[in-house]
Protein backbone atom coordinates (compact mmCIF):
# COMPACT_ATOMS: atom_id res chain seq x y z
CA UNK A 1 0.00 0.00 0.00
CA UNK A 2 1.44 3.21 -0.25
CA UNK A 3 2.19 5.81 2.57
CA UNK A 4 -0.33 8.81 1.95
CA UNK A 5 2.42 11.15 3.91
CA UNK A 6 5.64 10.41 2.13
CA UNK A 7 8.47 11.09 3.70
CA UNK A 8 11.44 12.79 1.96
CA UNK A 9 14.71 11.26 1.13
CA UNK A 10 17.97 13.20 0.02
CA UNK A 11 17.06 12.20 -4.11
CA UNK A 12 14.43 14.63 -3.87
CA UNK A 13 16.84 17.32 -2.90
CA UNK A 14 20.02 16.80 -4.55
CA UNK A 15 23.21 14.36 -2.99
CA UNK A 16 25.04 17.82 -1.53
CA UNK A 17 21.62 17.57 1.19
CA UNK A 18 22.43 14.78 4.31
CA UNK A 19 19.17 13.20 5.01
CA UNK A 20 19.00 14.47 9.05
CA UNK A 21 19.55 18.30 7.40
CA UNK A 22 16.80 17.54 5.21
CA UNK A 23 14.51 16.14 7.79
CA UNK A 24 15.43 18.71 10.50
CA UNK A 25 14.75 21.59 7.59
CA UNK A 26 11.43 19.89 6.24
CA UNK A 27 10.06 19.41 9.98
CA UNK A 28 10.79 23.08 10.40
CA UNK A 29 8.84 24.35 7.47
CA UNK A 30 6.09 21.82 7.79
CA UNK A 31 5.81 23.21 11.64
CA UNK A 32 5.77 26.66 10.35
CA UNK A 33 3.06 26.24 7.62
CA UNK A 34 0.16 28.58 8.29
CA UNK A 35 -2.78 26.88 10.62
CA UNK A 36 -6.20 28.55 9.31
CA UNK A 37 -7.17 31.89 8.24
CA UNK A 38 -8.98 34.56 11.20
CA UNK A 39 -11.52 33.40 13.56
CA UNK A 40 -15.10 33.45 11.96
CA UNK A 41 -13.66 32.32 8.11
CA UNK A 42 -16.68 29.44 8.15
CA UNK A 43 -19.44 32.06 8.69
CA UNK A 44 -18.07 34.42 6.12
CA UNK A 45 -17.66 31.75 3.92
CA UNK A 46 -21.79 30.74 4.55
CA UNK A 47 -22.86 34.06 3.83
CA UNK A 48 -20.47 34.41 0.76
CA UNK A 49 -22.32 31.24 -0.55
CA UNK A 50 -25.69 32.46 0.28
CA UNK A 51 -25.39 35.88 -1.25
CA UNK A 52 -23.86 34.34 -4.21
CA UNK A 53 -26.59 31.52 -4.37
CA UNK A 54 -29.35 34.57 -4.24
CA UNK A 55 -27.38 36.67 -6.95
CA UNK A 56 -27.39 33.46 -9.31
CA UNK A 57 -31.83 32.91 -8.44
CA UNK A 58 -31.79 36.19 -9.25
CA UNK A 59 -30.00 36.39 -12.65
CA UNK A 60 -32.12 33.12 -13.57
CA UNK A 61 -35.10 34.92 -13.03
CA UNK A 62 -34.19 38.03 -14.67
CA UNK A 63 -33.00 36.04 -17.72
CA UNK A 64 -36.31 33.71 -17.83
CA UNK A 65 -38.33 37.09 -17.65
CA UNK A 66 -36.23 38.78 -20.62
CA UNK A 67 -37.05 35.76 -22.61
CA UNK A 68 -40.33 35.09 -21.41
CA UNK A 69 -42.12 38.73 -21.63
CA UNK A 70 -41.76 39.31 -25.85
CA UNK A 71 -43.43 35.73 -26.30
CA UNK A 72 -46.55 37.11 -23.67
CA UNK A 73 -47.14 40.16 -25.22
CA UNK A 74 -46.63 38.72 -28.65
CA UNK A 75 -49.55 36.10 -27.58
CA UNK A 76 -51.88 39.00 -26.00
CA UNK A 77 -51.51 41.06 -29.05
CA UNK A 78 -52.48 37.81 -31.31
CA UNK A 79 -55.72 36.95 -28.82
CA UNK A 80 -56.96 40.95 -28.63
CA UNK A 81 -56.79 40.87 -32.41
CA UNK A 82 -58.47 37.82 -32.77
CA UNK A 83 -60.95 38.94 -30.36
CA UNK A 84 -61.44 42.55 -32.17
CA UNK A 85 -61.98 41.00 -35.49
CA UNK A 86 -65.11 38.20 -34.14
CA UNK A 87 -65.91 41.01 -31.98
CA UNK A 88 -66.20 44.67 -33.93
CA UNK A 89 -69.64 44.67 -34.83
CA UNK A 90 -70.96 43.32 -32.05
CA UNK A 91 -69.13 45.09 -29.36
CA UNK A 92 -69.44 48.80 -27.66
CA UNK A 93 -65.97 49.85 -27.64
CA UNK A 94 -62.62 48.24 -29.48
CA UNK A 95 -61.29 47.71 -25.75
CA UNK A 96 -64.65 45.76 -25.64
CA UNK A 97 -64.26 43.69 -28.74
CA UNK A 98 -60.29 43.28 -27.97
CA UNK A 99 -61.30 41.83 -24.44
CA UNK A 100 -64.16 39.70 -25.85
CA UNK A 101 -66.81 41.62 -23.39
CA UNK A 102 -70.30 41.33 -24.92
CA UNK A 103 -72.71 44.24 -24.87
CA UNK A 104 -74.49 44.10 -21.69
CA UNK A 105 -78.03 45.18 -21.92
CA UNK A 106 -80.98 45.28 -18.74
CA UNK A 107 -82.92 42.74 -21.39
CA UNK A 108 -80.29 40.74 -22.17
CA UNK A 109 -78.42 40.44 -18.28
CA UNK A 110 -82.01 38.81 -17.22
CA UNK A 111 -82.19 36.26 -20.06
CA UNK A 112 -82.82 32.69 -19.14
CA UNK A 113 -79.22 32.25 -20.99
CA UNK A 114 -77.61 34.51 -19.47
CA UNK A 115 -78.60 33.18 -15.90
CA UNK A 116 -78.32 29.84 -16.38
CA UNK A 117 -76.89 28.82 -18.81
CA UNK A 118 -77.75 28.08 -22.69
CA UNK A 119 -78.28 24.37 -22.35
CA UNK A 120 -81.12 24.95 -19.26
CA UNK A 121 -82.52 27.71 -21.40
CA UNK A 122 -82.68 25.51 -24.45
CA UNK A 123 -84.37 22.53 -22.76
CA UNK A 124 -86.97 24.95 -21.28
CA UNK A 125 -88.00 26.54 -24.36
CA UNK A 126 -88.06 24.40 -27.24
CA UNK B 1 -23.29 14.15 14.80
CA UNK B 2 -22.93 15.67 11.75
CA UNK B 3 -19.60 17.25 12.73
CA UNK B 4 -18.63 12.74 12.68
CA UNK B 5 -20.25 12.45 9.24
CA UNK B 6 -17.78 11.30 6.56
CA UNK B 7 -16.74 13.29 3.48
CA UNK B 8 -19.35 11.24 1.30
CA UNK B 9 -22.60 11.65 3.88
CA UNK B 10 -21.23 15.75 4.03
CA UNK B 11 -21.29 16.23 0.31
CA UNK B 12 -24.50 14.39 -0.34
CA UNK B 13 -26.36 16.47 2.65
CA UNK B 14 -24.53 19.46 0.91
CA UNK B 15 -25.82 18.61 -2.43
CA UNK B 16 -29.34 18.21 -0.75
CA UNK B 17 -28.76 21.91 0.01
CA UNK B 18 -27.65 21.56 3.39
CA UNK B 19 -25.79 24.27 4.61
CA UNK B 20 -24.90 22.87 7.90
CA UNK B 21 -23.08 19.92 6.04
CA UNK B 22 -21.16 22.10 3.65
CA UNK B 23 -20.17 24.66 7.10
CA UNK B 24 -18.15 21.39 8.51
CA UNK B 25 -16.23 20.37 5.35
CA UNK B 26 -15.46 24.47 5.47
CA UNK B 27 -14.07 23.61 8.99
CA UNK B 28 -12.34 20.50 8.01
CA UNK B 29 -10.66 21.87 5.13
CA UNK B 30 -9.58 25.04 6.45
CA UNK B 31 -6.39 24.23 7.70
CA UNK B 32 -5.29 22.87 4.16
CA UNK B 33 -6.83 25.56 2.14
CA UNK B 34 -5.08 28.42 4.32
CA UNK B 35 -1.60 26.42 4.49
CA UNK B 36 -1.75 26.42 0.40
CA UNK B 37 -3.20 30.36 -0.04
CA UNK B 38 -1.43 32.36 2.93
CA UNK B 39 1.98 30.09 1.82
CA UNK B 40 1.26 31.30 -1.67
CA UNK B 41 0.36 34.69 -0.78
CA UNK B 42 1.14 35.93 2.88
CA UNK B 43 -1.52 36.82 5.54
CA UNK B 44 -3.88 39.16 3.99
CA UNK B 45 -7.06 40.03 2.48
CA UNK B 46 -6.26 38.80 -0.37
CA UNK B 47 -5.24 35.18 0.86
CA UNK B 48 -8.61 35.39 2.63
CA UNK B 49 -10.76 36.56 -0.55
CA UNK B 50 -8.98 33.42 -2.21
CA UNK B 51 -10.06 31.22 0.46
CA UNK B 52 -13.45 32.46 0.18
CA UNK B 53 -13.21 31.86 -3.32
CA UNK B 54 -11.67 28.22 -2.90
CA UNK B 55 -14.82 27.43 -1.16
CA UNK B 56 -17.36 29.10 -3.36
CA UNK B 57 -16.15 27.63 -6.56
CA UNK B 58 -15.95 23.62 -4.62
CA UNK B 59 -19.99 24.65 -3.48
CA UNK B 60 -20.73 25.71 -6.78
CA UNK B 61 -18.84 22.74 -8.45
CA UNK B 62 -20.79 20.09 -5.45
CA UNK B 63 -22.69 18.26 -8.12
CA UNK B 64 -19.33 18.07 -11.17
CA UNK B 65 -17.23 16.32 -7.59
CA UNK B 66 -16.57 12.73 -9.01
CA UNK B 67 -14.19 12.07 -6.21
CA UNK B 68 -11.35 11.02 -8.42
CA UNK B 69 -9.19 12.48 -5.65
CA UNK B 70 -9.32 12.58 -1.99
CA UNK B 71 -11.56 15.81 -1.34
CA UNK B 72 -8.36 17.77 0.22
CA UNK B 73 -6.42 17.45 -3.01
CA UNK B 74 -9.60 18.78 -5.09
CA UNK B 75 -9.37 22.03 -2.95
CA UNK B 76 -5.46 22.58 -2.89
CA UNK B 77 -5.51 21.96 -6.37
CA UNK B 78 -8.33 24.99 -6.77
CA UNK B 79 -6.86 26.85 -4.01
CA UNK B 80 -3.55 26.82 -5.73
CA UNK B 81 -4.55 27.81 -9.53
CA UNK B 82 -6.74 30.38 -7.44
CA UNK B 83 -3.73 31.52 -5.76
CA UNK B 84 -1.18 31.63 -8.73
CA UNK B 85 -3.56 33.45 -10.91
CA UNK B 86 -3.76 36.06 -7.89
CA UNK B 87 0.21 36.40 -7.97
CA UNK B 88 -0.18 36.92 -11.98
CA UNK B 89 -2.47 39.88 -11.23
CA UNK B 90 -0.15 40.96 -8.00
CA UNK B 91 2.35 41.22 -10.84
CA UNK B 92 0.71 42.98 -13.24
CA UNK B 93 -0.83 45.46 -11.11
CA UNK B 94 2.66 45.96 -9.20
CA UNK B 95 5.45 46.30 -12.22
CA UNK B 96 7.85 44.92 -9.96
CA UNK B 97 8.53 47.89 -7.99
CA UNK B 98 10.55 45.63 -5.99
CA UNK B 99 13.41 44.03 -7.57
CA UNK B 100 13.09 39.90 -7.02
CA UNK B 101 16.95 39.68 -6.99
CA UNK B 102 17.42 41.83 -3.64
CA UNK B 103 20.11 40.00 -1.63
CA UNK B 104 18.38 37.84 0.91
CA UNK B 105 17.99 38.62 4.49
CA UNK B 106 19.22 36.38 6.82
CA UNK B 107 16.63 35.44 9.86
CA UNK B 108 17.98 36.72 13.44
CA UNK B 109 19.02 34.68 16.05
CA UNK B 110 15.77 32.81 17.29
CA UNK B 111 14.61 33.30 20.69
CA UNK B 112 15.23 30.48 22.58
CA UNK B 113 13.22 29.51 25.80
CA UNK B 114 14.86 27.61 28.52
CA UNK B 115 14.12 24.19 27.65
CA UNK B 116 15.46 25.30 24.55
CA UNK B 117 11.51 25.74 22.73
CA UNK B 118 11.46 27.86 19.85
CA UNK B 119 8.38 30.45 20.18
CA UNK B 120 5.42 29.13 17.76
CA UNK B 121 4.41 32.50 16.39
CA UNK B 122 7.73 33.60 15.97
CA UNK B 123 8.31 30.58 13.92
CA UNK B 124 5.41 30.55 11.72
CA UNK B 125 6.58 33.73 11.14
CA UNK B 126 10.00 33.01 9.89
CA UNK B 127 9.12 29.86 8.42
CA UNK B 128 6.53 31.78 6.23
CA UNK B 129 8.29 35.16 5.68
CA UNK B 130 10.95 32.89 4.25
CA UNK B 131 8.59 30.71 2.38
CA UNK B 132 6.93 34.31 0.94
CA UNK B 133 10.90 35.12 -0.09
CA UNK B 134 10.93 32.57 -2.90
CA UNK B 135 9.85 32.76 -6.36
CA UNK B 136 6.29 31.55 -7.14
CA UNK B 137 7.04 28.57 -9.02
CA UNK B 138 10.00 27.39 -5.66
CA UNK B 139 7.21 28.75 -3.73
CA UNK B 140 4.93 26.27 -4.97
CA UNK B 141 6.81 23.34 -4.57
CA UNK B 142 7.23 24.24 -1.01
CA UNK B 143 3.67 24.51 -0.28
CA UNK B 144 2.60 21.20 -1.67
CA UNK B 145 5.79 19.60 -0.74
CA UNK B 146 6.56 20.20 2.55
CA UNK B 147 3.65 21.76 4.16
CA UNK B 148 0.91 19.53 2.40
CA UNK B 149 3.32 16.67 1.82
CA UNK B 150 1.99 15.23 -1.32
CA UNK B 151 4.31 13.11 -2.86
CA UNK B 152 6.51 14.30 -5.82
CA UNK B 153 4.04 12.74 -8.11
CA UNK B 154 0.78 14.47 -6.89
CA UNK B 155 2.61 17.52 -6.49
CA UNK B 156 3.41 17.38 -10.29
CA UNK B 157 0.06 16.63 -10.94
CA UNK B 158 -1.62 19.59 -9.27
CA UNK B 159 0.97 21.63 -10.68
CA UNK B 160 1.05 20.13 -14.40
CA UNK B 161 4.62 19.77 -14.42
CA UNK B 162 6.84 16.86 -14.89
CA UNK B 163 8.36 15.19 -11.91
CA UNK B 164 11.80 16.14 -12.88
CA UNK B 165 10.79 19.63 -12.74
CA UNK B 166 9.41 19.61 -9.49
CA UNK B 167 12.64 17.55 -7.76
CA UNK B 168 15.14 20.29 -9.13
CA UNK B 169 12.37 23.58 -8.25
CA UNK B 170 12.55 21.53 -4.75
CA UNK B 171 16.30 21.21 -4.31
CA UNK B 172 16.89 24.67 -4.90
CA UNK B 173 13.85 25.73 -2.50
CA UNK B 174 15.47 23.88 0.24
CA UNK B 175 18.52 25.75 -0.39
CA UNK B 176 17.60 28.90 -0.12
CA UNK B 177 15.40 28.27 3.06
CA UNK B 178 18.38 26.42 4.18
CA UNK B 179 20.17 29.42 4.17
CA UNK B 180 17.45 31.60 5.51
CA UNK B 181 16.61 29.00 8.73
CA UNK B 182 20.04 28.26 9.30
CA UNK B 183 19.53 29.30 13.04
CA UNK B 184 15.84 27.74 13.47
CA UNK B 185 17.46 24.25 12.22
CA UNK B 186 19.97 23.92 14.90
CA UNK B 187 17.26 25.00 17.72
CA UNK B 188 14.10 23.27 16.08
CA UNK B 189 15.32 19.62 18.09
CA UNK B 190 13.26 21.20 20.98
CA UNK B 191 10.31 22.18 19.26
CA UNK B 192 7.47 22.90 21.38
CA UNK B 193 4.30 20.02 21.38
CA UNK B 194 1.90 22.60 20.35
CA UNK B 195 3.19 23.46 17.28
CA UNK B 196 4.09 19.83 16.19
Amino acid sequence: MTDPHPRFTSDDFGSDHPSAAIAALSALVRDGSPHGFDPGFRQRVLSSVKSHRDATIGAALERHFVRIVPLAAAATLLLAGYNWWGGRTTSETTLDAALNLPRVTLAAAYEPAQLFGATIAASENP
Amino acid sequence: MIAFASDAELLALARAGDDRAFGVLVDRYETAVAATVIGMLGRGDEAEDVGQETFIRFHRALHNFRGDSSLKTYLVHIAMNLSINALRRRRRALLRFVDEDDAVDVAPEPRVGPAGEVDAKELQAVVQDAVARLGAKHRAVVVLRLFHEYSTRETAQILGVPEGTVLSRLSRAMKELETQLAPYVQAGAALPETIR
